[in-house]
């Protein structure tokens, strides 16, 4: 119901930088998920956005409305505590209520929009329960009542789903996803699950250290991570990565890399040569991978290695088997079939879109180290 | 199941299993035993000498011990008391006192001390717990340094402070205003350890409780009245039972500022120990004893978990 904007938002905690000159665009009704690894600063951010805590410096606005110094109850925002956070004198019911009777809502209103959300969340029966008498994931719906209850202009959620079975999250993703659209709302979720964020989110943030390290649509940030934090943080088994050393073959720049050597697409090459790299990192996804008998023919284009089998991690639908490459270790996905034995000699084969280069210094992939040449360039 | 394993607590099992007791559940559960065991025995002394005391005020002599077979029981010397009549047997003046007066004083005393010690410690343990200010920590542990003085050794400069400023108070209110000084000196003894209680109980409660009831659109003022008193509920009463029984036994503070115009049943009883013991009727004495003792023991007894409680730290949220 409302764009939510962060312009150059910091927090600090004393010496502790929480959030990090953070700018961002949370869309009107859009859903976006919040990904980065513990202590990167997503909570901190949600409470920023919520008006608990008051930024460092740095403007928050709701729509055209600077928000950045009015108090959380003029936010008209839902939130979901990572410890869900209930009233522990209150039984569910006024749990949910609380927000409703704060706000002056007649009593039967209050009834209808309780049972209501209680019904969606599947607690009808614990209304007349204490929270201290719920499990966690039960007391995890009820903090999700509570916050959807108010009908927030804004919904943030700091991992609402973590205590919750396999498949009660599944179902209760869906409803949550479905109910965001038909309300509505502006969502901001927090999660630490991959399948979670790639399946619910219209946009996807990356932060690390208080910093924002991609934002994208999902496959974007999957398909074409801009540096190797998010290379290696998204994705399960995470990218590999693998050094490399720039050699020149006749003029053209050739990546000598655990043994092999791989030759870069134009575009990449230009980029090494532009920013005169010697050594650069090699990354693909181990489902990007293939493992084969032989060496890939001659015409094959991309990257070619050999490796030993070293554990092979059978999953029911796919097996994970590590191998050493030139002593390094590095993770392919096979089909169920395709079970290799420890000790076996594979060749591993990851055509050229699937392989990633990155500038070991700024840790920037070539796409994104060019943008930033590109924008150096500019000013003169 | 057998009696034995009963007893102990315990569920049977197969004996092939008995390696994998609960082995803590049974030491804890023996260590229990063999303190309750000593703390009884310890406080067994006490216990009989209190209800000596407790079935001398129904008796028609002290009782000392085996007496208690020969002696014979009644109200009399309650109704004595009530009747304010001490020395009934000497048959000479009886020196008649207001005992219910008495009694009165003494609850607005120990009321007066509650309502002071809840009112600051309440207001100071939030502030303590939740807000930032200047000297935050230095003046917690100066209320740790305040709360080693004994009240003993601080009456002298309690006593000056009273006599200077009964100079500005007029001769009309010289009973009403020695009755709030003395609350006053006397719930400051108690004010410091309980801020530390309540800050205590303050801490217990998440932040985020408290944020979430600032997001579901509550302002500071409503959170604290809404959600943080009710969590506190037990350590305030705590802390009112323990001010109450401070205000209601204190000796030495209403000695000093209320005696002898205004008397309090501490003082009373001094008084007719002290000054009347060959003409007191001490059964009497020993029923009023009993009377200043009854908030104790009703207090003790019906709130043992709720200070247990607040003793190992406050509520589980
Ligand atoms: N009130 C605070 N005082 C001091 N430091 C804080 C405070 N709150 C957060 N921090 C620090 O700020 C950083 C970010 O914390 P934050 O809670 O936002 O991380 P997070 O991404 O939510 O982590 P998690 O996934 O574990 O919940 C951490 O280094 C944390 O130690
Ligand atoms: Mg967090």
């Amino acid at each position: 119901m409302v764009e939510v904007r962060l312009e150059r938002v910091s927090k600090r905690f004393g010496r502790v930088v929480a959030v990090n000159e953070v700018s961002l665009v949370f869309e009107d009704g859009r859903f976006t998920v919040l990904l980065g690894p513990s202590g990167s600063g997503k909570s901190t951010l949600l409470y920023l956005i919520a008006g608990i805590y008051k930024p460092t410096s740095g403007r928050i606005f709701f729509g055209d409305r600077d928000v950045t110094e009015l108090p959380p109850k003029e936010r008209n925002v839902g939130l979901v505590f990572q410890n869900y956070a209930l009233y522990p004198h209150m039984t569910v019911y006024d749990n949910i209520a609380f927000p409703l009777r704060l706000r002056g809502v007649p009593e039967p209103e209050i009834d209808s929009r309780v049972q209501e959300v209680a019904k969606l969340l599947r607690i009808e029966e614990l209304l007349d329960r204490y929270p201290g008498q719920l499990s966690g994931g039960q007391q995890q719906r009820v903090a999700l009542a509570r916050a959807l209850v108010k009908r927030p202009a804004v919904l943030l959620l700091d991992e609402p789903l973590s205590n919750l079975d396999a498949l009660l999250r599944l179902s209760i993703r869906a409803e949550l996803r479905k109910l965001q659209q038909s309300l509505g709302i502006t969502a901001i979720h927090v999660t630490h699950d991959q399948a979670e964020a790639m399946s619910m989110a219209d946009k996807i943030v990356v932060i690390d250290r208080g910093r924002v390290q991609q934002v994208g649509p999902p496959e974007e940030v999957y398909e074409r991570p801009r540096n190797l934090f998010v290379a290696t943080f998204i994705g399960s088994p995470p990218s590999n990565t693998l050094p490399g050393s720039v050699e020149s073959d006749g003029g053209y720049p050739v990546v000598r890399v655990a043994g092999s050597t791989y030759r870069p697409g134009e575009e990449e090459a230009r980029v090494v040569e532009e920013a005169g790299l010697d050594r650069v990192v090699v990354a693909f996804r181990p489902e990007h991978a293939r493992l084969l008998e032989a060496p890939p023919d001659e015409g094959f284009d991309g990257l070619s290695l050999e490796g030993e089998v070293y554990l092979v991690e059978p999953l029911g639908k796919e097996n994970i088997v590590t191998l050493t490459v030139a002593g390094l270790p590095v993770k392919t996905v096979t089909p169920p079939e395709q079970r290799p034995g420890p000790g076996e000699k594979l060749y591993i084969a990851v055509p050229r879109p699937r392989v990633m280069l990155f500038d070991p210094d700024t840790g920037l992939n070539l796409w994104s180290l060019a943008e930033q040449l590109a924008a150096a360039r500019r000013p003169d | 199941m057998s009696l034995v394993s009963r007893l102990r607590g315990l569920r049977p099992r197969p004996p092939a299993q008995r390696g994998a007791w609960d082995v803590e559940t049974i030491r804890r559960g023996r260590l229990s035993l063999v303190l309750a065991i000593v703390l009884g025995l310890a406080g067994l002394p006490l216990i009989l000498l209190y209800s000596m005391l407790v079935l001398s005020s129904f008796a028609d002599r002290m009782l000392s011990g085996p007496d208690i077979f020969e002696a014979r029981y009644s109200l009399d010397n309650w109704r004595l008391l009530f009747e304010g009549r001490l020395a009934p047997a000497s048959g000479q003046t009886y020196t008649t006192r207001d005992i219910l007066m008495i009694i009165a004083n003494t609850f607005i005393v120990a009321l007066g001390v509650t309502v002071v010690v809840v009112f600051v410690s309440v207001l100071a343990g939030y502030a303590f717990s939740r807000m930032r200010f200047w000297g935050r920590t230095r003046l917690m542990e100066f209320l740790i340094l305040l709360h080693a003085f004994p009240g003993v050794a601080l009456i002298i400069a309690v006593y000056a402070v009273y006599v200077w400023s009964l100079r500005f108070v007029p001769r009309d209110w010289f009973v009403p205003y020695t009755v709030l000084y003395t609350v006053l000196a006397r719930a400051a003894l108690e004010i410091p350890m309980s801020i530390w209680l309540m800050k205590g109980f303050f801490d217990k409660i998440p932040w985020e409780v408290e944020w979430s009831a600032l997001v579901d659109g509550a302002s500071r003022f409503t959170v604290w009245r809404k959600i943080m008193l009710p969590l506190v509920r037990p350590g305030i009463a705590a802390l009112a039972i323990f001010a109450f029984l401070a205000g209601w036994e204190d000796l030495i503070y209403v000695h000093v500022f209320l005696y002898p115009h205004v008397k309090t049943l501490a003082t009373y009883i001094e008084e007719v120990l002290g000054t009347g013991t060959e003409t007191a009727y001490l059964p009497v004495v020993a029923a009023a004893g009993t009377l200043y003792l009854i908030p104790t023991i009703v207090f003790f007894v019906a709130t043992q978990r709720l200070l247990l409680q607040a003793l190992s730290g406050g509520v589980k949220a």
